[in-house]
């Protein structure tokens, strides 16, 4: 029974209303039509902000022993990693860096024939 | 399971745990460890969404403009406020009020439910259209080579988390009944911590499916 934390109603709601709120603001933000990459930061960027809210307060990692926050983490690292090693492969395809060649790499798309 | 009829404090804990607060923490942590999986299984998901959007741009662009966003919309608020239906069930569980606890239960059942049907009338749109994901995409409004790729994403996408959902109606409607039975109060409420766990990662990963897939321009 000790140490159990009762989450108070007033964090409950008001991450409830803060979530409803950054809802309607990232509908609001789509509709103004940002410039290029910083819709995507921003629209993440609101994302990311509820998700913690959720995680924090909803889940309880606020209250709760590190270890399940760590766990939480560790997840989203290595989610970042799989992109990232993903990414390393699939955005460089077209564009060999020709460490191997003597001279510089043609283009392999093209195929310029006489 | 018969150790939660017992209204003794202690009768619910397993032999080989010291006291109930070590098997309440262990049965966390292992739900934890559960969701870290879960993130990762949608995590590869979202791998594919990144690579193609990398790759195609103008595509999603175009595409999302199939997606209904005030439907989107609704179901997010939808689904946060069964997150908070779902904090409550815990709460009242937490203070021995296991009426209200029940009735808390089946106002995020009933939420799931509102989600499912708004995901329903969305995809039987989609299909009348010839949306449908893969080879089997016949509709010829969005004048690109690979847009049966994005469907592809947002069906795997949006209907993986369907099925959450399915399953998580299911747990609740679980914990409904156990509740009803007096099982859980509050020094034994663990099925309810854990099954709320996983109810609000569901809701997380709408928190990211929703802009990325509804709210592109």
């Amino acid at each position: 029974m000790s140490g159990h934390h009762i989450i108070p109603m007033k964090f409950l709601l008001g991450t409830a209303g803060a979530l409803f709120v950054l809802t309607a603001l990232t509908v609001a933000v789509h509709y103004i039509h940002i410039p290029a990459p910083f819709n995507i930061i921003v629209a993440i960027g609101i994302a990311v902000l509820k998700a913690s809210l959720v995680a924090m307060f909803f889940m309880g990692l606020f209250w709760d022993k590190k270890i399940n926050t760590i766990a939480l983490m560790l997840s989203v690292v290595f989610f970042v990693l799989m992109v990232g090693v993903t990414m390393l492969d699939t955005m460089f395809r077209d564009k060999p860096f020709g460490i191997y060649d003597k001279a510089p790499a043609p283009p392999a798309t093209t195929s310029a024939a006489p | 399971m018969s150790h939660t009829d017992s209204m003794s404090a202690n009768a619910h804990v397993q032999h080989h745990f010291v006291d109930s607060e070590q098997q309440f923490d262990s049965a966390k942590l292992g739900m934890w460890l559960f969701l870290v999986t879960e993130v990762l299984f949608f995590g590869g998901l979202f791998v594919a969404y990144i690579v193609y959007r990398a790759w195609n741009p103008e595509l999603f662009t175009l595409a999302a403009t199939q997606l209904d966003t005030v439907m989107g919309g609704i179901n997010t608020l939808v689904l946060i406020g069964s997150s908070l239906t779902m904090a409550l069930a815990i709460r009242y569980a937490q203070l021995n009020d296991a009426k209200k606890s029940f009735w808390m239960l089946g106002a995020t059942i009933a939420a799931a439910l509102v989600f499912m049907v708004i995901k329903y009338f969305e995809y039987t749109h989609k299909f009348h259209l010839g949306i449908f994901p893969g080879e089997a995409y016949t509709f010829t409004g969005i004048d690109h080579p690979k847009a049966h790729i994005f469907f592809s994403i947002y069906y795997m996408m949006t209907g993986l988390h369907g099925i959450h959902v399915l399953i998580g109606i299911g747990l609740i409607g679980w914990l409904m009944v156990k509740t009803k039975r007096g099982a859980f109060s509050a020094e034994y409420y663990t099925p309810v911590e854990i099954t709320g766990l996983y109810w609000h990662l569901v809701d997380l990963i709408w928190i990211f499916l929703f802009p990325l897939l509804y709210l592109i321009d």
